[in-house]
């Protein structure tokens, strides 16, 4: 408790000097006063229990990420029948890895080809799959992302570092209702021999989102 | 309603601001905010996020958006009063409540995945392959039907299942299940010749956004 209170102290302050004080200048310390008010008036009223909320925070800073979605990946990736399953049921075959919760109702997870590439968005707000990627990244939140990939895809990936061929077929995804989707992206060339666990590496975050593509092996890696 | 959160296919509204390790909250204030609204277990925030006047809401960031939205939640409920929210303190009277969320349903919520399917057998009226568009509606209230398929023609490409329809909340307490449906629309119906001719959007509808067209 006393160490996890330490680190996000660290945190605080080291993410108040960097980058993201250029990304919100006009946003300084005054919304997390509000929150801590807020906060304490909750737990006073006793609507909300502090321990119930550490617990929370907890779950979602350390316990919840990409690195699950990319073990979904990988293991598609070995084996052809578990990724059958995951393309019939997206929601079934993540729980079969121990993968659940909440956001995670409904996980429809799409393949891409070398003819298809899907991509992922939420125009109306933020939907994501917090199972298996947990909390979306802040461009994923921007308004530019959310207008513009519906209409622009090529466009935005491009923009994004991904250049794709006229030839193949993009499939944009906007999950506004009861479905959250993943992508399971292309494996790369060059890992027939790599474990399961040394291909879920090569799984990045933005590669599930389907605005990337799986790394590339090391070189020398698969020798 | 046609509110500003309704984004698909403006344009003119900034960079995307890409980052390849952008994390998912950059202070520990916006984690705190995420799990609030995750304790208080109040059900849906996304219609008193769409609430917030356009001109504020582009300019706050995504958990200011959060923090505003649970307070006028909370405000409007009853659970709090506006003088509270000022104070930062109870009013002395008050009632002291039971905690909506325990440490130990805290623990299991990574663990179950919540039911939103309604499992009632209910005759769809619509099938795999039928063309149907858009509904030419203009709800004032919450809906999950983007403006950009209004009047649009699409394909049924799967039959999600039974969910309650999202625009009678928090209007009403009769929840409204309805077949929900996965939709096809080519690009070029959607934004006109210059889009590509192959690529495609897919977007869930509720029966209640669509027609046989």
């Amino acid at each position: 408790m006393s160490q996890r209170n330490a680190d996000a102290g660290a945190a605080a302050a080291s993410t108040s000097s960097t980058a993201h004080a250029q990304d919100h200048t006009d946003v300084p310390s005054d919304p997390a006063l509000r929150v801590k008010a807020l906060e304490s008036l909750l737990v006073e009223k006793g609507l909300v229990d502090p321990v119930a909320l550490d617990v929370l925070v907890d779950t979602y800073e350390n316990k919840v990420g990409p690195r699950s979605g990319a073990q979904v990946v990988a293991r598609a990736w070995v084996d052809p029948a578990y990724k059958q399953r995951l393309l019939d049921d997206g929601t079934s075959a993540i729980a079969e890895l121990g993968f659940s919760g909440g956001q995670g109702e409904k996980l429809t997870v799409v393949e891409n080809t070398p003819s298809v590439h899907n991509v992922i968005v939420c125009t109306l707000c933020s939907c994501y799959p917090w199972p298996v990627l947990g909390l979306p990244p802040t461009w994923y939140k921007s308004s530019a992302y959310r207008s513009r990939t519906v209409m622009d895809p090529r466009g935005v990936l491009s923009e994004l570092g991904l250049d794709l061929p006229d030839d193949v077929e993009v499939r944009v995804w906007d999950s506004n209702a009861a479905s959250r989707y993943m992508v399971l992206p292309e494996r790369p060339q060059g890992t027939e021999s790599m474990s399961e666990a040394d291909l879920a590496a090569l799984v990045t975050r933005d590669a599930m989102i389907g605005v990337a593509k799986a790394a590339s092996p090391p070189v020398g890696g698969d020798s | 309603m046609n509110g500003i959160h309704d984004m698909g296919g403006m344009q003119g509204l900034g960079e995307i601001g890409y980052k390849e390790s952008d994390p998912g909250f950059h202070e520990p204030w916006e984690l705190r905010v995420f799990a609030l609204v995750q304790a208080m277990r109040s059900g849906g925030l996304r219609p008193y996020i769409e609430g917030i006047p356009a001109a504020d809401y582009l300019r706050m960031s995504y958990y200011e958006r959060w923090y505003t939205a649970l307070v006028t939640q909370l405000i409007e409920s009853g659970v709090v009063s506006r003088t509270e929210i000022e104070r930062g303190r109870a009013e002395p009277a008050s009632a002291k409540a039971t905690p909506a969320l325990t440490p130990a349903v805290a623990r299991e919520l990574l663990f179950r995945t919540p039911q939103t399917e309604q499992h009632i057998e209910l005759t769809p009226r619509f099938h795999v392959g039928d063309r149907v568009r858009g509904r030419n509606i203009h709800p004032t209230t919450h809906t999950r039907m983007p403006r950009y398929t209004r009047g649009k023609t699409g394909v049924v490409e799967r039959d999600r299942g039974v969910f309650n329809l999202p625009d009678s909340e928090p209007v009403s307490a009769e929840p409204k299940p309805e077949h929900v449906y996965l939709i096809r629309f080519t690009a070029r119906e959607l934004w006109g010749e210059e889009a590509s001719a192959q690529d495609s959007l897919y977007i869930d509808m509720w029966e209640d956004y669509l027609e046989p067209a």
